[in-house]
This record gives structure tokens, C-alpha cells and sequence, in this order.
């Protein structure tokens, strides 16, 4: 088990560094670089560009570059951005990602409830009327073509209706006399949604030995209405009083994107949750829950369902991997100041620090998912509990 | 006492090359306490039957004529809320194939329990692990199982887990499908022991399902041999094979090694069952007869099954043949 | 031997008849193969209607076309404050037959008279199906125009993915080892490096073309996660009785390979190319849309154009501009995606009712 786990690891090391290497060279090859725009300007002599070229050491040959920026990222040393001067890539990627996290996250979690239920219900109603009806809606939404979607419903509900803004991530006339900068309030915007839904997981996992199934369901929706309403009170105490109206600000700018992304993204889970439960319903062990008497509510959520939640989670998980590279579009069409936008603007921008820093991040990502997954699997299926351990 | 009597059954599966008749006017009684066994080769309908019982047949498949009459009840065309209560607590099955049968990310306890906890609400977790723990004492297995997942035992274990499975809500019939095909000889026999044992204890009635003669033989006290979907004769297991009358029976006997007795050259029956789409109400068995007769030959005797003596029938087309 | 040539033929034959019906009953399925020939339908009438000459290239032609529209306008002056009587908002004035005073800089014209003008983009009428857009080129030809750039496009990275992620599969499967090995690695690399900022480097080393989109797209397809997915179901394939058996009988590795394994894997990489053309063509629709690619006219661009030229915020008034790029996108992806859960059903059998 330990043998496997670190050979794993000693792969995935040897990736990353593969992957930051490509990264740069691809970065290098785009032709022309971040200060040829300097050239534009006649005022300014020839020698001041190759000064600038020089300090930012772009002179050097490729590859005596591409060892010294990965012995500097190894030593956390991301350089300076080409745009941002005084700025470093992490201090804007600590500034953009929480944005983009937010977002996403919870999109994400949102899209895969959602889509993991009506899978369920897809997969158990075959044949129906309404299964049709639900897997063309559920077929369109997932080819639907996203930017063309996103526009339409930034046009409908933010002009047409104007309910909500359109775009952007605060009103900034809102915020001139506002007491705190709107990273420390959407910093505790974070906080406190990472805590409830710590405490929400939390009360599902105590209510799961409940023998009962009523007990368990009243315990649950208790435990969520105690949730909410000390939410309630945590919101309108002390100093998150004065913070609450910037709050909702953000909150309120965060709907429209939340929404959108929602819609496209619940299909995908939707559609193979569909896909895994139909293969699950064919094996034995769901005859022999029928044949116990079972309500067939029950066989479909505690027998189908939870062995078809294997690949979900997995493509959960990898979906997780693509949130960075997924919100460029998001951002660019809501104007969401986060890491799609970071990214999109260093590489047309040709700023490769931030950029790469940017492309780092990812793969870290990506390398801790491919954990997490493997995590899961094993929690998930106890067949593969054993086989790792032997 | 009748526990289970079935008449006229019919039972038939929609597929895209036609209507595929599974269950063709198969009736049988079962008295309490006794066990009856349903002998034949693979497809001719045995397992179909067990299903139509339990009304598990898959989602294609249908009823479309007659009655199960299980403890004075007809549960044929009841809803599905109605037909839980009967499922385990009234009839209950063994599936073939155990290792399939448990599913492989719950634990085995929690999977018994579940079987309890929805026929018998108000018991606490602690008395149905109580009857659990004893159940598996009866058939034989540690306690310690309750807590261990389905992949963690062997298949011996699986299938005496699956027979306590099937006990845990007090059925009044229990089904046996082919409880022993995957399982090697010694545990096969072990497997029958068990089950023999249990249905003696508890006075259960059980309805034997397999495609071994030798172990229906062994098993049961009426037995049905069953081709091409329907019964073709029936009766008192000792006077069935001791006096075969139809031409498939007296082959399935044939092809069968005794190891007592004199030394018989083994027969084997040429040809494959009949396809079932669409077919008639005459003899079934005619294309395979290894000497028919004119009546079976021509199939114009319609299948009926004709009494033999008291306890003992046989279809009429072929009884003197083979 | 030409008569077991012939009995092969025949059961190829029949298994080909019956996967067609088992596709036929699938319903979505048959939509989406509708969905598909109709824009195929679609991309092949248009060459045939300027070869024959029932559109004039001048006219209609998606990319230099120009369809002159002239209209009767009434000149109004738009009021500073709304509702007024005759309108109640500010988007209702000028209505579809008037123009706005302080618009007009070129024309003396006053208030109350009728002048002709160019309308652009025109709406729907006889001449032109779907209308035409600000410079005077007919939509309808332009969505047949994309409808050509999605199947070439689509077909073509699919193909190329998909060919190379099976036989990188295959070999990864039937070789394992060290070959093995490094297509994993490259698999994972592939897998990390995030996919639009990958495609916005690309297209800025070289004005990118129809036919270098989709190898750039079927390569980074190929190499990517499907060569993982195609491998473990050639393992599986690898594992079988017949493969075996035909290594006792003398078969060749490369024969057991092409004639053993490569035919088991066929079917999920089938599956796999309908699935990637609906993911090529989304591909190509987004860097069209947000103006990386040099092509002449895609959905992507239609729409990119109808959104700075700033038509998608006018709402449904200009809905020829909007609608129909959009929509075809899409149906013909997911028409391709419905094609491919019908394959599914069809392969795989534990997806079936019956």
C-alpha cells in the first residue's frame, strides 16, 4: 500500500515538473513578448527596451531561464509581475482565487446534488413520459452552447427584467464610504459558508445511525433549521452588522453567474448518474432488495444509487480539477474579477510570472484531486479498501 | 393444508423479436411443511416461475393469466405496497449465485436488518441484531459477520449468509433457485444439509429449484419437471422416478450416472429446448422425442396433464414415447 | 475459403442489422440522427445552390455578400422623457419604421417626412430566410456556411482523437511496461494543462484555420484522458478467452492485436468519437466567439459579431442575429450527443430495457 502510494507520488512529482517545463516553453515560444509595445513609442530610445528586456532577464538563453524559474519556484519565488510591477503573481492569485473558489465551489456543489437527484430519478422512471421530457431538458442544457447561454440570460434577467446586475462583482458606487475592503468582507463570506457547511456535513454523519427513517429525516431537517437560524443571529451581531450590507452586495452579484453555470453544469452529473444506475438496476443484489419487501424509494437510494455514486464523485472530483480553467469563460462574460480572467489576461498579455504562476496553481490542483479521488474511491467502495491494504 | 397453490399460470416477457412465453399454464400445490422441487434444463422456465411467485420478473415481463394463491390469498394483480408485505415475511428466496446477491458496499448486518426493519418497525436495532446473531448460529456462521462487507466472505459463507437472510422475517415458504450451482461439491452439499436441517427445525414449506435430478432426488417429497415452460409431469418424487412416464423425464433420469445399481450407458438428448416465441398449445417436446409416436409426431393432442395414479401425472402427448 | 468469406460477410451482416434496429428503438437517438442529417442537409445544399445558380454569389455569398434593403422610414423625434403616449419605453423609440432625428447626420430631412434608407441587419422576409446581419450578408447562408465548419471540423478531430487515443490505448494495454508507463505520464501531463488557456497560446503563435483547430483539438483529445479509458477497457479485451486462445494457437502479437483486440475496443471508441465532435465543435463555437480564430464565418463568430456590434443586449428585436447561431449550435451538438447515447444503449447491453 505505502509502496504504491509512493511511487504514485514520485510520478506525479515527475509530471508536475514535466508540466511546468511545458508551460514555460509554451509560454516562451508565443511570439513577441510582455514590453514590445515599449517599441511602439518613438519618444522613447531603443536602449530603454533592451534595459527593460535585460532587468527582467528575458536575454537569457530558454533553457538557462526555464531552470532558473523552476529553482525559484521551488524556493516560492514567483518573480514579479510584467504588467502589475510592484505586484507578485501570488499576491494576485491570493486576491483572484478566493473569488473564483467561491464561485465555483459552490456552483459545483450545487450542480452535482442537483444532478446526482434527478439522475436517480431518470435512471428509476425509464420509460416514462416524464423521463423523456427530463432527459431532452437535461440533453440541452448539457450541449448547450455556453457563452450564447450565459448572454441570453445576462440580457433577461439583467435587462429585460433587471432584477439582477449584470455583470461584475460589486456596485462600486455602493462602496466609496464603505469601512472595509471588499476581499476582507468576502473573506468572511467564505469563512462562514465553509463553517455551516462543515456543520451540515457534520449533522448528516451523526443522524446516519438513526434507526429509525422518520427520527432520521425530522433529526436532519432540525438540524438545518438550527443552522439557519443561527445563522441568522451570527449575521446581525456586533461587527457583521456593519458588514452585512456589503455582504449582500457581493451576494447579490453572485446570483446570476451561480444560476447560469448551474443550469449547464447539473446535466453533465445528471446524464451519467443516469448512465451508472441503469447498469447498477441490472445486478442481482437490487432483485434481492426487491424481493425483501423494500419501499423502492429505498432500493433506489440506499442500493442503486450508492454504488452508482463511484464514477459521479469521480468526475465530481475532476470536474473540481477543470474549476480554474472552466471559469475563464464565466468571468469573462460576467465580468467576475477571479482567476479566469487572471489567467486570460497573462497569457494574451504575455506575463509569463503570473501566468505561470496561474498554471502552477492548477497542476497542484490537479495533483491534489487525483489524492482525494483516490481517497474517495476507497471510502466509497470497501472492495477497494482491502485491495490497497494487501 | 395448502400453503401454495398456483393455477393456469401463464407468464410471457415482451422482447423485440416477439412475445417470448416463459410460464406456460403451470399449476402445483404445496402443503405446509413439505418441499417440492422443480426439475428441468436451463430456459425451460423454472427461475420465471420463481419470480412470478414473488412477482420479481423483470420489467418486460408479464402475468397474463392465472392465480397464485398463497395462504389463502390471491396476490396476483395486488399493488405494489400490498405485495411488500408478502415479499420475506410470506415468501421469501434464495437467489443462485449468492456472491451477487449482497450489495458490496453495505455490511452484511446492516443489509439483514434492513429486511427486518421494514416488516417489523417497532423491534429496536438491538433485538434484530439478537435474531440475527441466532439465525447465523443456525446456519452456522461466527457472529462476528455482521460486520463485515459481502467481498469479505467466501462463497460458502455468502450463500449460508444468504440462507439466514432469507429466515430473518419468519416466511412461511422459502424458494431455493439453484442455491448451489456456484459452489463446489463438498460446500454444495454442506449448503443442502443446511437447508434440509432449517426447513425441518423451522417446518418451513420450500419450493426447490434445479437443473440436478439427483439433488431434487434428495431434497424434495413432489417435484414438477418442467420443458419448454410448462410442467410435463409432476407428482410424488419417489414415484416419479421410480416409474417415469413422459419421454423427457425418463431422459433427464437416463442421462444421469447412479452410483448404485447396475452399470447404464449414459444417454444424452440431442437438440436445444424450442425457441419459446410464439408458440402453441401442442406438444413441445415432439421435435426433440429421440422415438416418437404418431400423436406425438403430428402434434395434434393438445398438452394437458393426465392423471397417472393418485399422486402421480404426466403429460398426455408423450407418455409413450422415448 | 470465399465461402467462409461470405458465411463472415453474412453474420457481419446480420450483427449490423440488428444493432441498427436496437439503435431504432431508441427514440432520442433517431432525433439525434435526424438532428444530424439536417444539418448536413443544410452544409451540402448551399454549394449546390450557387452551382446551380438559385443564389447569386454576390448575394448571398456568407462571407462578401451584400444584399441591398431599402425601406420607407418616417422621420421622428425620439421625446427625452418616457412613457409618453405613443411610447413607453426608451427601446420603443425608433420603432421598426422610424428613424430617430438625431441619428440622422447625413440628411436634411425634417420631422414627419419619409425617407429611404438602408436597413441593415434587415429582418426575415422572402429573399432572405432568416434576414441579414449589419453588413448585408444573408444569415441563412452563414448558419449553412458553419454548418460546414462544424462537421469538417467536428469529424475531423474526432476521427484524428480517437485514432490516436485507441491505438495509444491499445498498445499501452497489450505492451504495458515502460511504454506503458510513459503514456500514462503524458496522459496525466495533458490531463493537468488547462484546455482554453492552452488553446488562447496556440492561436497566438499562428493564425489558426479550420483544418489546424481540429488537429490541434483532435491531438489534445488523443492524448489526453481517453487513452486511459480506451486502455482499461483493451485490458479487459487483453484478459478475454479468445485472446488467449489465439495465443495458444500461434497468433502473431500483431495479429492478436489488430484482429483480437482492436476490434473489442472499436465499439467504445465509436462512442467516444460522437462524443468528442460535440466536444470540438463547442470548442471551436467558444475561441470563434471570443475572436481567437481566422475563419471566414462559424456559429461562434456570428454570434461573437451580433455581441459587439452589441445586438444581443437590443433583446429579441434583432432575434435573427441572436437565435439562430446560437440554436444550431446547440442541436447539432446535441443531436451528435443523442446519436451517442443511442450507440450506447446499443453496445453497452446492461443499458438496455430488455
Amino acid at each position: 500500500m505505502y509502496k504504491y502510494v509512493f511511487k504514485r507520488i514520485y510520478q506525479l512529482i515527475i509530471v508536475f515538473f514535466l508540466f511546468l517545463v511545458t508551460s514555460y516553453v509554451l509560454f516562451d515560444s508565443i511570439p513577441g513578448n510582455a514590453f514590445q509595445n515599449l517599441l511602439l513609442n518613438p519618444e522613447l530610445p531603443p536602449e530603454a527596451y533592451e534595459q527593460v528586456i535585460k532587468l527582467y532577464g528575458l536575454d537569457k538563453p530558454l533553457t538557462e531561464r526555464v531552470f532558473l524559474y523552476i529553482g525559484n519556484f521551488f524556493q516560492g519565488d514567483f518573480g514579479y509581475s510584467y504588467k502589475h510591477y510592484p505586484r507578485t503573481p501570488i499576491d494576485l492569485i491570493a486576491e483572484r482565487l478566493p473569488r473564483t473558489l467561491m464561485l465555483f465551489a459552490m456552483v459545483n456543489i450545487v450542480a452535482f446534488y442537483t444532478g446526482f437527484l434527478i439522475g436517480k430519478i431518470l435512471a428509476w422512471r425509464r420509460g416514462s413520459k416524464s423521463e423523456t421530457w427530463i432527459t431532452v431538458t437535461s440533453v440541452f442544457s448539457y450541449t448547450i452552447f455556453y457563452p450564447w447561454f450565459a448572454l441570453m440570460m445576462l440580457w433577461f434577467f439583467g435587462y429585460k427584467l433587471d432584477w439582477l446586475p449584470i455583470g461584475k462583482f460589486l456596485y462600486p458606487e455602493k462602496w466609496y464610504d464603505a469601512p472595509y475592503d471588499s476581499d476582507v468582507i468576502f473573506v468572511s463570506m467564505i469563512k462562514f459558508t465553509a463553517v455551516v457547511s462543515i456543520l451540515q456535513i457534520l449533522v448528516y454523519i451523526f443522524t446516519r445511525n438513526i434507526e429509525s427513517l422518520n427520527l432520521r429525516r425530522n433529526a436532519r431537517f432540525a438540524g438545518f433549521m438550527v443552522l439557519t437560524i443561527a445563522s441568522l443571529f451570527y449575521w446581525n451581531s456586533g461587527d457583521l452588522l456593519i458588514q452585512k450590507p456589503y455582504a449582500m452586495d457581493i451576494a447579490y452579484h453572485m446570483i446570476l453567474p451561480i444560476f447560469t453555470v448551474t443550469v449547464v453544469a447539473f446535466a453533465g452529473t445528471a446524464l451519467l448518474t443516469r448512465t451508472t444506475m441503469m447498469e447498477v438496476m441490472k445486478d442481482d443484489f437490487i432483485l434481492t432488495a426487491r424481493a425483501k419487501g423494500l419501499s423502492q424509494r429505498r432500493i433506489r437510494d440506499r442500493h442503486a444509487a450508492r454504488n452508482a455514486l463511484l464514477p459521479v464523485v469521480t468526475s465530481f472530483i475532476f470536474t473540481i480539477v477543470t474549476i480554474i480553467d472552466g471559469s475563464v469563460l464565466t468571468e469573462t462574460i460576467f465580468s467576475w474579477p477571479g482567476m479566469g480572467q487572471l489567467i486570460l489576461q497573462a497569457v494574451l498579455e504575455e506575463d509569463i510570472p503570473v501566468a505561470m504562476a496561474s498554471f502552477s496553481f492548477i497542476g497542484i490542483f490537479a495533483l491534489i484531486a487525483h489524492f482525494i479521488a483516490d481517497i474517495s474511491y476507497a471510502y466509497l467502495d470497501p472492495r477497494i479498501r482491502i485491495q490497497s491494504q494487501g | 393444508m395448502n400453503i401454495l397453490e398456483v393455477k393456469d399460470l401463464d407468464m410471457s416477457y415482451k422482447t423485440i423479436d416477439g412475445d417470448v412465453e416463459a410460464v406456460k399454464k403451470v399449476s402445483f400445490t404445496v402443503k405446509e411443511g413439505e418441499s417440492f422441487g422443480i426439475v428441468g434444463e436451463s430456459g425451460c422456465g423454472k427461475t420465471s416461475v420463481a419470480m412470478s411467485l414473488l412477482q420479481l420478473q423483470a420489467d418486460n415481463g408479464k402475468i397474463t393469466n392465472g392465480e397464485i394463491i398463497f395462504d389463502g390469498k390471491n396476490i396476483v394483480g395486488l399493488s405494489e405496497s400490498q405485495l411488500r408485505e408478502v415479499r420475506w415475511s410470506g415468501i421469501s428466496i434464495v437467489f443462485q449465485g449468492a456472491m451477487n446477491s449482497w450489495n458490496p458496499v453495505v455490511k452484511i448486518g446492516e443489509q439483514i436488518r434492513e429486511a427486518m426493519r421494514e416488516h417489523y418497525p417497532d423491534k429496536t436495532k438491538e433485538e434484530n441484531t439478537k435474531k440475527i446473531i441466532e439465525l447465523f448460529d443456525i446456519v452456522g456462521l461466527d457472529s462476528s459477520i455482521i460486520d463485515r462487507f459481502p467481498h469479505e466472505l467466501s462463497g460458502g459463507m455468502k450463500q449460508r449468509a444468504v440462507i439466514a437472510l432469507a429466515l430473518s422475517c419468519d416466511p412461511k415458504l422459502i424458494i431455493a433457485d439453484e442455491p448451489t450451482t456456484a459452489l463446489d461439491v463438498v460446500i454444495q452439499d454442506q449448503i443442502l444439509k443446511e437447508i434440509r436441517k432449517v426447513q425441518e427445525v423451522l417446518g418451513l414449506s420450500l419450493i426447490y429449484i434445479s437443473h440436478d435430478i439427483a439433488v431434487i432426488a434428495e431434497m424434495t417429497d413432489n417435484m414438477a419437471v418442467m420443458y419448454a415452460g410448462s410442467i410435463v409431469e409432476m407428482g410424488k418424487t419417489d414415484k416419479v422416478f421410480s416409474n417415469p412416464k413422459h419421454a423427457y423425464t425418463k431422459m433427464l433420469l437416463e442421462s444421469t450416472p447412479s452410483i448404485v445399481g447396475p452399470k447404464k450407458k449414459l444417454r444424452s438428448l440431442d437438440g436445444e429446448p424450442p425457441s419459446l416465441i410464439n408458440t402453441d398449445s401442442y406438444c413441445s417436446f415432439s421435435y426433440r422425442c429421440p422415438s416418437p409416436d404418431d400423436n406425438c409426431r403430428n402434434r395434434n393432442i393438445e398438452m394437458e396433464l393426465t392423471k397417472i395414479d393418485s399422486e402421480h401425472y404426466a403429460d398426455k402427448c408423450c407418455i409413450n414415447c422415448g | 475459403m470465399s465461402n467462409q468469406k461470405d458465411i463472415a460477410k453474412k453474420i457481419r451482416r446480420e450483427a449490423l442489422k440488428k444493432n441498427w434496429r436496437l439503435f431504432k428503438r431508441s427514440k432520442l437517438g433517431m432525433i439525434g440522427l435526424y438532428i444530424v442529417i439536417f444539418f448536413l442537409f443544410l452544409s451540402i445544399l448551399q454549394p449546390i445552390l450557387f452551382i446551380t445558380g438559385v443564389w447569386n454569389k454576390g448575394v448571398y455569398d456568407p462571407v462578401v455578400g451584400y444584399s441591398e434593403q431599402f425601406q420607407e422610414f418616417l422621420v421622428v423625434e425620439c421625446p427625452k422623457e418616457y412613457p409618453t403616449e405613443k411610447y413607453k419605453k426608451r427601446s420603443d423609440c425608433p420603432g421598426r419604421t422610424e428613424v430617430n432625428i438625431r441619428t440622422l447626420f447625413y440628411s436634411d430631412a425634417q420631422v414627419g417626412e419619409t425617407i429611404i434608407q438602408n436597413l441593415q441587419p434587415a429582418p426575415p422576409s422572402s429573399k432572405h430566410i432568416l434576414g441579414t446581419d449589419s453588413l448585408g450578408r444573408d444569415v441563412f447562408s452563414q448558419i449553412m456556411e458553419g454548418s460546414q465548419v462544424a462537421f469538417v471540423l467536428g469529424l475531423l478531430s474526432a476521427t484524428l482523437g480517437v485514432g490516436i487515443s485507441t491505438i495509444l490505448g491499445t498498445i499501452a494495454a497489450f505492451f504495458g511496461g515502460k511504454i506503458d508507463a510513459y503514456l500514462m505520464r503524458q496522459s496525466d501531463l495533458i490531463l493537468m494543462l488547462p484546455t482554453l488557456p492552452l488553446l488562447f497560446i496556440i492561436s497566438a503563435f499562428a493564425e489558426l484555420q479550420v483544418w489546424h483547430l481540429a488537429v490541434v483539438l483532435g491531438t489534445i483529445g488523443g492524448l489526453g484522458g481517453s487513452v486511459i479509458t480506451i486502455k482499461s477497457q483493451a485490458l479487459q479485451v487483453k484478459v478475454k478467452p479468445f485472446v488467449d486462445s489465439a495465443r495458444i494457437t500461434g497468433g502473431s502479437r500483431m495479429n492478436i492485436l489488430f484482429s483480437h483486440v482492436l476490434p473489442n475496443v472499436a465499439p467504445l471508441a465509436l462512442l467516444f468519437m460522437v462524443f468528442s465532435v460535440t466536444g470540438a465543435i463547442a470548442s471551436e463555437s467558444v475561441l470563434s466567439f471570443l475572436g481567437l480564430l481566422n475563419i471566414d464565418m462559424s456559429w461562434g463568430l456570428m454570434i461573437y459579431l451580433a455581441q459587439v456590434e452589441g445586438f444581443i443586449f437590443s433583446g429579441m428585436k434583432f432575434w435573427w442575429l441572436i437565435l439562430p447561431a446560437g440554436l444550431s449550435v446547440t442541436f447539432l451538438t446535441g443531436g451528435f450527443y443523442l446519436v451517442g447515447r443511442g450507440l450506447d444503449e446499443v453496445f453497452n447491453p446492461r443499458l438496455r430495457d430488455r
